[in-house]
C-alpha cells in the first residue's frame, strides 16, 4: 500500500509554493496536515506527480479575532482551532461541531484548511463554515481573492481553489450575542464522518426567528444550506409543529442515495430526525439566553 | 439413559483442584508487557536481514476470471526490479498450499490460469524496497476473461458450468453436503406440543488484527535448506506441510516464529504469505520479506469468518422442555477449503448449548463462492451455533409467553448430571449453570434494571436487558479439521503440546514452548505455573519460543487450549526436574529421595532443621560437579526436561459419525447481560452496562482472563453490530479498508464490561483449567441481539440477522411503526 511515485517539494513560502504550483501545472497537490491526502496517495486513488509540502509554513497557523472576525491560518491544525480561546468566544458553533469531527490523533496534524479543501461531501467543516458565513482568502500568483463559503464548495471533492492557487486563510465573522446555534450529526462510530448532520443557526426577535441559518451533509451529492427550510422558518415563530414542518420540508428536499453504510431511505429519516433536533436545540438555546 | 453408557476414559488429572497456590489465581502482571509497551517486541516486520529484498504481488481485481496472459517485461525493466513470478513460474518450484479438506481444494500460493476472488496474487515481485515493488506490480500486463462471480451461496450452490469454481472437482460449487443427526430427532419432533422456526443470518467478518501476516525467508542454496521467520501459529505441528509445499524435505525447512500483533485466530497456519516470501528467495538467491498490507489482509489472508444462513427448529414438549432442535445451514466459504467444514464440527461440540436436548440434526452445505476463504476466527464457527441456540430460545420465550431467566434455568443440565453426553457424542466435563447465571443476574441487578426499564418506557426511550447463556468448548483436539470428511485423509490425533525446561547453572529456568507469542499471555502463563510447581520466583524464570529445528510436539494456541495444555506439558516436565532436585539434595545431605520437600525454593529433608540446599546450589552441581555423585545414569549431568502433554480427554467418533466421540469436552459456560438504549429514530445503540460472568474452571491469572473476556466481548460488539464485508453482486468487497470496515472502538464498547467468574474445576485437566481465550466474542452476540430485541420489544422487531447496523436497525423500526 504505497503511493505511486511522485516528487517532493517542501515550500518555504506561501510565495514559493504558488510559484511551484504555478510552474508544474495540474498533476501538484499542497500538502498540509496530510490526513485525506497520504492516506489516498497510499491506496492509490491520489496520484499527484508533485507534492508541494506547507506544513513548514507555521506563519499560517494562526487563530485571532480582529476586527469581529475569527481569523484562522489555513495551516492551523483542527485541535488548535477546537482548543483557541477565540473560537470559543467568537465562533462558539465551531467549537460545538468540532466535537464530532475525527479523532484527536487526526485533529492533532489535520488542518481546517486542508480539510476544506479536500472538500469531501461526508465533512462536517464544509457545512459549518458555509452556516457561518465564512469566507476564504485565495491567493495565486496575480494577488488574493476572497469567496464565499457559499460560492467556495462547487461539487464533491471541487473548490474554487485554482490549481496554481493557495487558500492563506478563513474568516468567520463572529456570532450574535444571544443567537442559537446547533449541530448534530449520526455516525456509526464517534469521529467518522457523518451518514447525515444537520446544522443550524437563528436568533429571535420579538418572538420571530431571523437570520436562520441551516444546512445537512449527507442528504444528497452535496453539502448544502437549504434555504428553502431557511426561507420557511425566516419570520415565523418557533413553535414546535412549525419546525417538524421545517425538518419534512428538509426531507422533500433532499436526495440522498444508497451507500453501503445506508440506504436513501435511512438517510432520509435521519434527515427528519437531525433537521427536528438542531431545530429545537437552537430555538432552546436562545431561550436560555433570555432572547424570547 | 443410553448415552450415558459411552465410556469416558479415566481421568489423568494430577494436580487437583482447590489447593493452596502461591501464583496460580493472582493477578501477577504480564511478563511480556515491558518490551511491547516500551515498543520492544520483535515482530515479522522487524526482522531484517542483510541483503534482503521486499516483496509485493499484484492481486486479482476480478472475483472470478480466466487469466488470459501475463506481460511481465515492464516490470522486469523496472530499476530494482529483481524478480517477477506469475503463477506458473512459482509452480515450477512449489505445489499447492496445504488443505485439510478431502479431497483437497487445490489453492495455490499465485494463481494458476484462473482467479477465484478479488485480492488472489497473480504475480509476486521481489525488489530493492517494498515501494519499487509495488510500482513494478501496477506494470504487469494481465489479460483476463471475466468468468460469471458468485456471491450468494445459495444462488452458486445451483451453479453449473463457468459459474463453477473448481471444475475439477466436479460440476458444482457445493464443497460438501453433509446431513449429521443425533438421537430421535423424528420421533422427538412428532412428540413435540410445540416448535418454533426462525430464520438466522450470521454475516462475514475477520479478526482484523492490527499487524498483517509476514514473513522472512532465505535459501541457502549451499544446503538447500530453506529459513523462514514468520508470524505463524501452529508451525511445530502443521509446518512441515510447508516444506512440502515447498517441495524440499522437511528437514531442510526451519520455522523461526515472530511475536503476532494480533490474531484472534486469523494467523492459525499462515501459508501463502512464507510460501511467498520464500519462492522468491530461492528463484533470487536472497532473502525476502513479504508483509501483506491492510488490503491483502482483508482480501486475501484466507481467514475470514463464518457466513452463514439458518433455517432452524427447536421443539419443546407440554413442560417447555427443550427437546430437538434442526436446522439446515448454507455455508459460504469462499473459493478454497482449507478446514473442510471444521468450523461446523467445532459447533456441533456444543450444538444443544447448556440444555438438555436430547436430539439435535444439523443439516450441512458447505458452497464454494468467489470471495475469501474462511479460516479461523475466535470462535471458529461456534460462536455462530451459539448465536443461534440462543436466538432459537429467544424466540420461543418471545413466541410461548416464557420468561427467558426461568425457561433456561429450567432446560439446563443441573450441576449433578455431569460429567454430561451431548447428543453428538461429545462430553461436557463439568459445569454448574446455575450458579453463572444467579451471579450474572446479581451483579447486573436484573430485577432493578426491569425496574429502571419500565420507568424508561414511559418517557418514550428504550431500554432493553439482553440474556445469553452460552457454552465455551475449550481445549480443540484438532480433529475437527477433517472429522467430518465423508472420507477422512487422515487418522485422528491428540493435538500434543509440548514444552522444554530448562534450569541452568545459577537456578534460573528457561521455558521453550512451541508455539509463538500470539497477542495471548503464554510467558505470564508458563510462568506462573512452573514458579508454582518448583517453588520459584516468576523473576528467575524466562520464557523462549522453540523454532522447528529444535521444535518438539506443539499445536499451538487456538479453541481455547494452550493455558490447559502447557500446565499439562509443564506439569511432566516440572515432576522430572523434581525428581532430579530430590535426587541430588538427597544425595548431598545424606537423606532418601522420598524424605524430601521443595519449599520457597529450596530442597530440604522434611522435618530436619537446616538440612536444605538451594535450587541454585543443585543446579550448579548437577551442570558442573558430575564427580561428586554416584556413577550411576540418574546422576548424569544437566538438569532439564522435555515433555509433551496430549490431549487429556478425546475418544474416537464412530465410522458412521452418528457418535462424533468426545472431542472438545473442556466446557467452559458464560452468562451475558449487556442493557442498552437505542434511540430509535437513528438506530444508535448505546450500552448502559454489561456484566460477562465466565466459568473457566480453575483461573490461572485473573487479570488476563478478564482481558481475555474484555477483548472477546468488544469483538463480540463489532461482530452483532458493526462489522460485515460487503461483497458487491459482482464479487468485489466493497469495504477494504478501515474506513468502511467498521469496528468499534473505545468509544462504542462499554466503558467497563464487568466480569465476574464462577469457578467449576474441570476434573480431566491440570488443576483443573479450562480454556477462556474466546468466551467474549462467543458471549456477546447472541446477548447484544437479545437486548435489542427486549429493547424493541413495542415495535416486535426481531434480531434475527447480525449485525444489527443503525441503519438496518432504524429500517426494521421503520417497517414495524409502518405495519402497526
Amino acid at each position: 500500500m504505497k503511493p505511486w511515485p511522485f516528487e517532493y517539494h517542501r515550500a518555504n513560502s506561501i510565495e514559493d509554493a504558488i510559484a511551484t504550483l504555478g510552474r508544474h501545472g495540474e498533476g501538484a497537490r499542497l500538502l498540509a496536515g496530510g490526513q485525506s491526502l497520504i492516506p489516498m496517495m497510499n491506496l492509490g486513488l491520489a496520484t499527484p506527480d508533485l507534492v508541494v509540502d506547507v506544513g513548514n509554513l507555521s506563519d499560517l497557523a494562526y487563530v485571532l479575532v480582529e476586527d469581529g472576525v475569527l481569523r484562522i491560518g489555513a495551516l492551523a491544525t483542527h485541535n488548535t482551532i477546537m482548543e483557541a480561546d477565540a473560537s470559543a468566544s467568537a465562533c462558539p458553533m465551531l467549537v460545538v461541531a468540532y466535537h464530532s469531527v475525527a479523532h484527536h490523533t487526526i485533529r492533532n496534524r489535520g488542518t481546517l484548511g486542508g480539510n476544506i479543501c479536500h472538500a469531501d461531501p461526508a465533512s462536517e467543516m464544509p457545512l459549518v463554515l458555509t452556516l457561518l458565513d465564512a469566507s476564504m482568502v485565495i491567493r495565486g500568483a496575480r494577488g488574493e481573492r476572497v469567496v464565499a463559503a457559499g460560492n467556495f464548495f462547487i461539487d464533491a471533492f471541487e473548490t474554487e481553489v485554482e490549481p496554481a492557487e493557495m487558500l492563506t486563510e478563513i474568516r468567520i465573522p463572529a456570532q450574535a450575542a444571544g443567537e442559537g446555534y446547533a449541530f448534530e450529526e449520526m455516525s456509526q462510530r464517534k469521529g467518522d464522518f457523518a451518514i447525515v448532520s444537520a446544522g443550524c443557526r437563528l436568533s429571535i426577535r420579538k418572538g420571530q426567528m431571523t437570520n436562520v441559518r441551516f444546512g445537512l451533509t449527507g442528504a444528497g451529492a452535496q453539502t448544502r444550506r437549504m434555504s428553502v427550510v431557511e426561507a420557511k422558518l425566516e419570520g415565523a415563530g418557533p413553535d414546535d409543529r412549525l419546525l417538524a414542518e421545517a425538518a419534512e420540508l428538509a426531507v422533500v428536499n433532499s436526495d440522498p442515495s444508497d451507500d453501503i453504510h445506508a440506504d436513501a431511505a435511512y438517510r432520509l429519516d435521519l434527515v427528519r430526525t437531525m433537521s427536528r433536533r438542531v431545530l429545537a436545540a437552537a430555538v432552546r438555546m436562545t431561550a436560555k439566553q433570555g432572547a424570547l | 439413559m443410553k448415552d450415558q453408557t459411552r465410556r469416558i476414559p479415566a481421568s489423568r488429572q494430577r494436580e487437583k483442584p482447590g489447593q493452596k497456590t502461591k501464583w496460580i489465581g493472582t493477578d501477577m502482571k504480564r511478563v511480556e508487557d515491558p518490551r511491547l509497551l516500551t515498543g520492544q517486541g520483535r515482530y515479522a516486520d522487524d526482522v531484517s536481514v542483510p541483503g534482503m529484498l521486499h516483496a509485493a504481488t499484484l492481486s486479482s481485481p476480478h472475483a472470478h476470471a480466466r487469466i488470459i496472459s501475463i506481460d511481465v517485461s515492464k516490470a522486469r525493466a523496472l530499476p530494482g526490479v529483481v524478480a517477477v513470478m506469475t503463477g506458473e513460474a512459482v509452480a515450477r518450484l512449489t505445489g499447492p498450499l496445504p488443505c485439510f479438506s478431502n479431497p483437497p481444494v487445490e489453492q495455490r500460493c499465485v494463481a494458476i490460469d484462473r482467479v477465484r476472488h478479488v485480492g488472489e496474487p497473480v504475480a509476486i515481485i521481489a525488489a530493492e524496497s517494498r515501494y519499487i515493488a509495488e510500482d513494478a506490480a501496477r506494470l504487469i500486463e494481465v489479460e483476463y476473461e471475466p468468468l460469471p462471480a458468485m456471491n450468494d451461496p445459495r444462488k452458486a450452490m445451483h451453479a453449473i458450468g463457468e459459474g463453477v469454481l473448481h471444475p475439477a472437482r466436479g460440476d458444482t460449487n457445493v464443497a460438501m453436503h453433509r446431513n449429521f443427526s443425533f438421537g430421535d430427532v423424528a420421533g422427538d419432533f412428532a412428540r413435540a406440543t410445540r416448535v418454533v422456526k426462525r430464520s438466522l443470518r450470521w454475516a462475514r467478518s475477520g479478526a482484523q488484527p492490527l499487524e498483517t501476516c509476514g514473513a522472512v525467508s532465505e535459501y541457502d542454496s549451499a544446503t538447500g535448506k530453506f529459513t523462514i521467520h514468520v508470524n505463524s501459529s501452529m508451525y511445530n505441528y502443521v509446518g512441515w506441510l510447508l516444506a512440502v509445499t515447498l517441495g524440499v524435505p522437511v528437514h531442510k525447512l526451519n520455522i523461526i516464529p515472530t511475536i503476532a500483533g494480533g490474531s484472534f485466530g486469523s494467523k492459525l497456519f499462515i501459508h501463502k504469505v512464507p510460501v511467498i516470501s520464500a519462492v522468491l528467495a530461492r528463484e533470487t538467491g536472497r532473502p525476502v520479506k513479504y508483509l501483506e498490507d491492510r488490503s491483502d489482509n482483508i482480501l486475501a489472508c484466507d481467514h475470514h469468518g463464518s457466513d452463514r444462513f439458518y433455517d432452524c427448529e427447536l421443539a419443546l414438549d407440554h413442560n417447555d422442555k427443550m427437546i430437538s432442535m434442526r436446522c439446515k445451514v448454507i455455508d459460504d466459504y469462499g473459493a478454497y477449503f482449507q478446514f473442510d467444514i471444521g468450523h461446523h464440527g467445532n459447533a456441533l461440540s456444543q450444538i444443544t448449548g447448556p440444555y438438555q436436548i436430547g436430539s439435535v440434526e444439523a443439516d450441512i452445505t458447505a458452497v464454494m463462492t468467489n470471495k475469501c476463504q474462511q479460516g479461523a476466527y475466535r470462535g471458529f464457527g461456534s460462536e455462530v451455533s451459539n448465536y443461534v441456540m440462543e436466538r432459537m430460545v429467544d424466540a420461543a420465550c418471545s413466541e410461548f409467553g416464557l420468561d427467558p431467566v426461568e425457561f433456561r434455568r429450567k432446560n439446563f443440565i443441573k450441576p449433578e448430571q455431569f460429567p454430561y453426553f451431548i447428543p453428538t457424542g461429545n462430553l461436557y466435563d463439568s459445569g454448574n449453570y446455575p450458579a453463572v447465571l444467579d451471579k450474572a443476574l446479581q451483579m447486573l441487578d436484573y430485577d432493578g434494571w426491569r425496574n429502571k426499564q419500565k420507568e424508561a418506557r414511559k418517557e418514550g426511550r428504550y431500554i432493553g436487558i439482553g440474556l445469553a447463556t452460552c457454552q465455551e468448548r475449550s481445549v480443540f483436539s484438532a480433529t475437527e479439521f477433517w472429522m467430518l470428511n465423508h472420507e477422512a485423509g487422515f487418522a485422528l490425533t491428540s493435538s500434543p503440546e509440548g514444552v522444554k525446561v530448562k534450569i541452568d547453572p545459577t537456578g534460573n529456568a528457561v521455558i521453550t514452548l512451541q508455539a509463538p507469542f500470539w497477542g495471548n499471555s503464554p510467558e505470564t502463563m508458563a510462568t506462573m505455573i512452573l514458579a508454582e510447581h518448583l517453588t520459584m520466583d516468576p523473576a528467575n524464570i524466562s520464557v523462549t519460543y522453540a523454532d522447528t529445528d529444535s521444535g518438539i510436539a506443539g499445536t499451538g494456541p487456538g479453541g481455547s487450549r494452550f493455558t490447559v495444555m502447557v500446565a499439562g506439558a509443564i506439569v511432566s516436565a516440572s515432576q522430572v526436574i523434581r525428581k532430579k532436585l530430590f535426587l541430588l539434595a538427597a544425595h548431598l545431605l545424606d537423606a532418601d529421595p522420598s524424605e524430601m520437600e521443595l519449599f520457597d525454593g529450596k530442597v530440604r529433608v522434611k522435618g530436619r532443621q537446616g538440612a536444605e540446599k538451594s535450587i541454585a546450589d543443585l543446579a550448579m552441581m548437577a551442570h558442573f560437579f558430575r564427580l561428586s555423585f554416584p556413577d550411576t545414569p540418574e546422576f548424569d549431568t544437566g538438569l532439564d526436561a522435555s515433555c509433551t502433554y496430549d490431549h487429556p480427554l478425546t475418544t474416537m467418533p464412530s465410522e458412521d459419525r452418528k457418535d462424533l466421540g468426545i472431542f472438545y469436552p473442556i466446557m467452559g459456560h458464560m452468562c451475558h447481560m449487556p442493557v442498552v438504549e437505542i434511540d430509535v429514530e437513528t438506530g444508535k445503540v448505546k450500552f448502559l452496562d454489561y456484566v460477562a460472568v465466565h466459568d473457566c474452571g480453575t483461573i490461572v491469572n485473573p487479570m488476563t482472563l478478564a482481558g481475555h473476556v474484555r477483548g472477546g466481548t468488544a469483538q463480540g460488539i463489532g461482530s452483532a453490530i458493526y462489522e460485515e464485508y460487503k461483497y458487491a453482486d459482482d464479487g468485489q468487497l466493497l469495504n477494504a479498508n478501515f474506513a468502511d470496515y467498521i469496528l468499534p472502538s473505545v468509544n462504542e464498547v462499554p466503558p467497563n464490561v464487568r466480569v465476574g467468574h464462577v469457578v467449576t474445576p474441570s476434573p480431566f485437566t491440570e488443576y483443573g483449567i479450562k480454556g477462556g481465550g474466546e468466551g467474549g466474542r462467543m458471549g456477546a452476540p447472541p446477548a447484544i441481539a437479545s437486548a435489542i430485541e427486549d429493547a424493541l420489544k413495542p415495535f416486535g422487531v426481531k434480531a434475527d440477522f447480525l449485525p444489527l447496523t443503525p441503519a438496518k436497525l432504524r429500517g426494521l423500526i421503520r417497517q414495524a411503526t409502518a405495519n402497526q
